[in-house]
């Protein structure tokens, strides 16, 4: 019986063996294109998509009507050209020529025009609405797309690039086949095969693309829940391209057997301060914290070295000067002195929403920071929840502070006036907003010379700082892991997948 | 006789049925104590710029407006006729997101189980043989160290070495069902199947030796030799038979434990079983998936408990 | 049938006379004095402190087993990782063991209604996939260390439940404990007497047994983001935290895997040892 039992066992290894040989799959032909990713997508709608995966996917499928390419300047799109009128009121963009949807059917100026109703609908609960509130009507003549704003809006030519921005067929918005199960129509470089949930998403190369057709013939983003194991199938060749955000496993790579694309992100971590609770109602708590911090250090042990020190703004064109702030490098001293200057020499102690999951570095972070403000004698607590407990709290900014990994925007605009108007939705968050910032937010949309915005947005910076409303720390780096024979391919500050489509594998 | 056998299964066919019951409460009320709902699940922070209407038509669309009662009533109703639900990002049917992510369970389950039997059995004898000896310690130290490593060091430790080492990574290829790609399959199960396998092997081990060294000394045993059995006859067809109780009873256990234990070795081995996407529908909030499919789990680890049950009582003719 | 006014040699002399008893007991015992010393305050550095100056050394004369990517000192972390595990070892396996038994105990005597009440609490319980079920406890409750070990707690119950009213089922059935109910001894009387001293020994198996598990459990925790929250350390959140530097800073991982591999082994072998001892039939002399 003893025998039987060897037998049947080494049965069973010969079998797995000979299947291991005859079922190594052929190596994929050299035109598919395999990425992993650990996020899977999660929703076939352009507008409303606000996840990275999805924004990412998506934006491979549909077109803007601008692009905002490498060096962060904004380019033609569906939209070959456009112009302002001498007030500014008035935006009209001359559309692309032998654009087609991934149906066949043509792209035309009443696919623009129903999209960008479709995204000013609020039964559709689009992401990029906020920044499109300006429109007052949206007209067509021929091939060109006129929108008459309320005000003088310079920014909204930036917020017209983007998924959420995306072009869809008006045959498809009226028959409201968008999102859902329905398949995407879009007039990207690739087109929708399938979407397996938890599993894959497959595009295969669209061969009319207006830019022309893309030589990866086909790309399959792969979900491996598991950085780690994104990297190993890398380095063992399954896949060709891997999205990673931890600096930690960023480290591992092999930088001679494969390539590392390592681009600062626009996205920025915040401790962002509750101005209307105690101990951040006084100014000069806030300002202890802000003085208190080592951001070198913060980086240097959170973040492995991996990230840079940044100020409110991270548009490329309109950055913040980093050092613009009371304590350009920790000063524990001056801390202290801010302390006993709102009458707290004894020290002060908060607790800090933390999120868990939210991202690789925070709870690191978090750890890092405590750390540190203990030095001046300030008791951080930390209250670690999981994401999506983190979400409902941070949008009632029930929090006395937080620390937050919040998106950026290539135009300040965009990225700002949602937190720091008094009327931005997400202002309560932000617990704090006065007629200076409202002022110079009015004044940085309503102009389009970069002198005058460049004035505006560093005022608005400095004011940021100066009352250390939020403690502005650092931005890290997107990773992308890529075979050596991927080659064409650019890495965006965005962390867009836009650049495979002119792409190749050897 | 068989009339007490019956009225045995239908009073154990309720009790199940009264043991479903409780969990579909159990699990609905949980999840709705958790903070933060289908919406801020999917939404993230973006739900900041939804307007009051917009979320309340939201709600209407995810079935949460309603009070709580109702919304277990017509989950359940629904469930009971079939419906479970649906995911409402995919719009996928969770009956369908079940359908293909349960077999992947259950096969690992089933290799996990199978694997670990198989170890821990060979190498339970391997000890019993000559207990006290030095092969004896070794294969208790096995036993034991097996017991003591988590499972998800493990796991990256193999794919990390496989991988850098050999350029080996099956798993990072999709995922191919057995009828799609048989060959494939197994080797993505293999070392997946292997790490659940060692948390199965220990006790199996353990009791494999003790059950092994007990038997030795019964009666029957002595009288198969006092037959004139050759040793190895003995050792192998009365005691492993008669050892086999404890075995199947603790294989019964870990199979319905490795169902639910899975998650981690799914994560790092890139499965797409019921394991992720429970915890995935968790982290969205996305109630009616994991409502359903842990229902679906609990409706399976109970029959699996029932078969094993009956199985004990007919491996054991002395129980009743 | 052993009642609490036994003569016999006491199971502890047994115990002492199995190898795996004696071996567990002293590894179990070591790990015990570190967790105290770590409760005290004596290690060789403090766990919390960071220095990112010595941000992950090697082993060395002053870091025993080198630092981490704060330039805390790693075997001081795993000492106080081993001091919460063990809490949380302890505390969630003494909620499963006293209400599971005393549930177990009671619908196992009682019968009846009571019985089927438990035995449905416990399926219900046992149904459920034990690392979700944590998962969800966990996130309701909060995170602290506490939250962990009652949600560890609940995931046990099940086991201490069968494991109490097994025995307990077959006792009831003897001649003379019918006979000494029928008599009208009181009920907590006879379940102190004559039930208790029965159900120990399988008892203390499985406690030993649960609390190697439970932090084992509370490991897989920490990897999905539960469990222990940092800067606190638990044995599990620093392998955990060790895993991604693993490939380039061994060192993060050796301590704590070492502690955990210590702790579980000795607790699997005190196991062995109580069943060895406790069990008539095994016991060596």
């Amino acid at each position: 019986m003893v025998d039987k039992k060897k037998f049947v066992i080494g049965g069973l290894v010969f079998a797995l063996m000979a299947g291991a040989f005859v079922s190594t799959p052929a190596k994929a032909a050299s035109t598919d294109l395999v990425i992993g990713s650990v996020l899977d997508i999660d929703k076939l709608d352009p507008h409303t998509s606000t996840n990275f995966a999805t924004v990412r996917a998506l934006g491979l499928v549909y077109s803007s009507l601008v692009e905002v390419g490498p060096g962060n300047k904004i380019k033609a799109g569906l939209a070959s050209s456009w112009v302002f009128n001498s007030t500014g009121t008035q935006l009209t963009l001359l559309l692309r020529e032998g654009v087609k949807f991934h149906d066949g059917s043509t792209f035309d100026a009443i696919d623009a025009k129903a999209s960008l109703e479709r995204i000013l609908d609020t039964k559709t609960s689009a992401a990029g609405r906020a920044n499109l509130l300006t429109i007052t009507s949206i007209a067509t003549a021929g091939r060109k797309l006129i929108l008459n704003l309320s005000v003088s809006n310079v920014p909204i030519l930036a917020a017209l690039d983007g998924v959420n921005m995306a072009m869809l067929s008006s045959d498809d918005i009226s028959a409201a086949k968008i999102g859902g199960s329905n398949k995407p129509n879009g007039t990207g470089a690739y087109k929708f095969i399938s979407w397996e949930a938890t599993q894959s998403v497959k595009l295969s190369a669209f061969s009319d693309y207006w830019m022309g057709a893309p030589k990866i013939s086909s790309i399959t983003i792969r979900v491996i829940p598991n950085e780690s194991s994104i990297l190993s199938a890398v380095n063992a060749g399954t896949i060709q391209f891997g999205i990673i955000t931890d600096p930690l496993i960023a480290k591992q790579v092999n930088t001679r057997t494969l390539k590392l694309f390592k681009t600062p992100a626009l996205a920025y971590y915040a401790l962002q301060l509750n101005t209307k609770v105690a101990p951040f109602n006084d100014k000069n708590v806030r300002l202890a914290i802000q003085c208190a911090i080592d951001r070198s250090e913060l980086i240097k042990t959170s973040l492995l070295g991996e990230g840079a020190i940044t100020g409110p703004i991270t548009s490329p064109a309109y950055k913040s000067n980093a050092l613009a702030r009371p304590c350009p490098e920790a000063d524990i001293t001056k801390a202290k002195e801010y302390l006993a200057a709102a009458g707290k020499s004894t020290g002060v102690s908060f607790k800090a929403l933390v999120t868990t999951t939210g991202w690789a570095t925070s709870v690191a972070m978090a750890q890092n920071l405590k750390a540190q403000l203990a030095r001046a004698g300030i008791t951080m607590e930390l209250d670690i929840v999981d994401q999506a407990t983190y979400v409902p709290r941070w949008l009632a900014a029930d929090f006395t502070a937080t620390l937050a990994n919040n998106g950026g925007r290539i135009d300040p605009d965009t990225m700002y006036t949602r937190y720091f108007t008094s009327t931005g939705n997400l202002n309560k968050v932000a617990t704090y907003s006065s007629a200076t910032l409202d002022a110079n937010f009015l004044k940085g949309k309503s102009s389009g010379k970069t002198a005058v915005r460049s004035a505006a947005y560093t005022a608005i910076s400095k004011e940021l700082e100066d009352n250390a409303i939020w403690v502005w720390l650092a931005t890290p780096y997107e990773y992308r892991v890529v075979s050596k024979n991927l080659k064409g391919f650019v890495a965006l500050a965005t962390g867009s997948l836009l650049p495979l489509r002119s792409a190749s594998l050897n | 006789m068989s009339l007490v056998k019956s009225s045995g299964i239908i009073s154990r066919s309720i009790s199940v049925l009264v043991t479903l019951f409780g969990i579909s409460i159990f699990i609905f009320i949980v999840l709705r104590v958790i903070p933060g709902d289908t919406i801020t699940g999917s939404l993230g922070i973006e739900t900041g710029v939804l307007t009051p209407e917009q979320i309340d038509d939201l709600k209407r669309y995810y079935g949460i407006d309603k009070p709580l009662i109702l919304q277990y009533f017509s989950w359940i109703t629904s469930f009971l006729s079939g419906d479970l639900g649906f995911a409402y990002s995919t719009g996928v049917s969770v009956l369908k997101l079940t359908a293909s992510a349960l077999p992947v369970t259950i096969e690992l389950a089933l290799f996990g189980t199978i694997s670990g039997v198989f170890m821990g059995i060979a190498v339970g004898m391997f000890s019993a043989k000559k207990p006290g000896s030095v092969r004896d310690f070794s294969g208790q130290l096995f036993g034991l160290l097996a017991l003591a490593v988590p499972g998800f060091v493990l796991s990256t430790t193999i794919v990390t070495v496989m991988a850098n080492r050999f350029g080996y990574f099956p798993n990072g290829y999709e995922y191919m069902t057995p009828w799609e790609d048989l060959g494939m399959n197994l080797q993505q199960m293999l070392f997946p199947g292997i790490v659940l396998g060692i948390a199965v092997a220990a006790p199996v081990m353990r009791t494999t030796r003790s059950a092994l060294l007990e038997t030795v000394d019964k009666d029957f045993i002595r009288t198969a030799h006092g037959k004139g059995l050759k040793a190895k006859t003995v050792r192998y067809r009365h005691i492993l038979r008669n050892s086999l109780i404890p075995i199947v009873t603790m294989t019964g256990i870990q199979f319905g434990y490795l169902l639910g234990g899975a998650v981690i070795v799914e994560k790092i081995f890139a499965l797409p079983g019921m394991g992720r996407q429970i915890l995935d529908a968790i982290n969205r909030r996305e109630y009616a998936t994991v409502q359903s499919s842990i229902m679906i789990f609990a409706i399976l680890f109970v029959t699996i408990n029932l078969v094993t049950d009956l199985v004990y009582r007919r491996v054991d003719p002395r129980i009743k | 049938m052993k009642s609490s006014s036994t003569s016999e040699k006491s199971w502890v002399h047994y115990y002492f006379k199995s190898t795996s008893g004696i071996v567990g007991a002293f590894l179990v015992l070591i790990m015990m004095t570190i967790s105290l010393c770590a409760a005290f305050g004596w290690m060789p550095h403090d766990p919390l402190i960071q220095n990112p100056m010595d941000s992950l050394h090697k082993p060395s004369s002053v870091y025993w087993f080198g630092t981490d990517q704060f330039g805390r000192d790693i075997f001081s972390r795993a000492m106080d990782g081993m001091r919460r595990s063990m809490t949380v070892s302890i505390v969630s396996v003494s909620i499963a063991g006293i209400a599971g038994v005393s549930l177990g105990i009671i619908g196992g005597f009682f019968g009846s209604w009571l019985d089927s009440l438990v035995v449905r609490l416990s399926d219900v319980i046992f149904a459920f996939p034990a690392i979700l079920l944590a998962l969800a406890i966990v996130n309701s409750l909060g995170n602290s260390w506490i939250d962990t070990a009652i949600a560890i707690a609940i995931v046990y119950t099940p086991i201490f439940i069968r494991v109490a009213r097994g025995p307990v089922l077959i006792i009831k059935e003897l001649d003379y404990v019918k006979s000494v109910r029928v008599l009208g001894f009181s009920s907590v009387r006879i379940l102190r007497s004559h039930v208790l001293p029965n159900v120990l020994a399988p008892i203390l198996v499985q406690i030993a047994l649960s609390m190697s598990w439970a932090i084992l459990t509370e490991s897989g925790l920490s990897f999905l983001g539960l469990g222990t929250q940092p800067p606190d350390s638990s044995l599990g959140l620093m392998v955990s935290e060790a895993q991604p530097m693993a490939a380039f800073a061994w060192w993060t991982l050796a301590a704590p895997s070492l502690f955990i591999t210590l702790v579980v082994v000795g607790l699997n072998l005190v196991g062995d040892g109580l069943r060895d001892s406790l069990d008539p039939s095994r016991r060596q002399s």
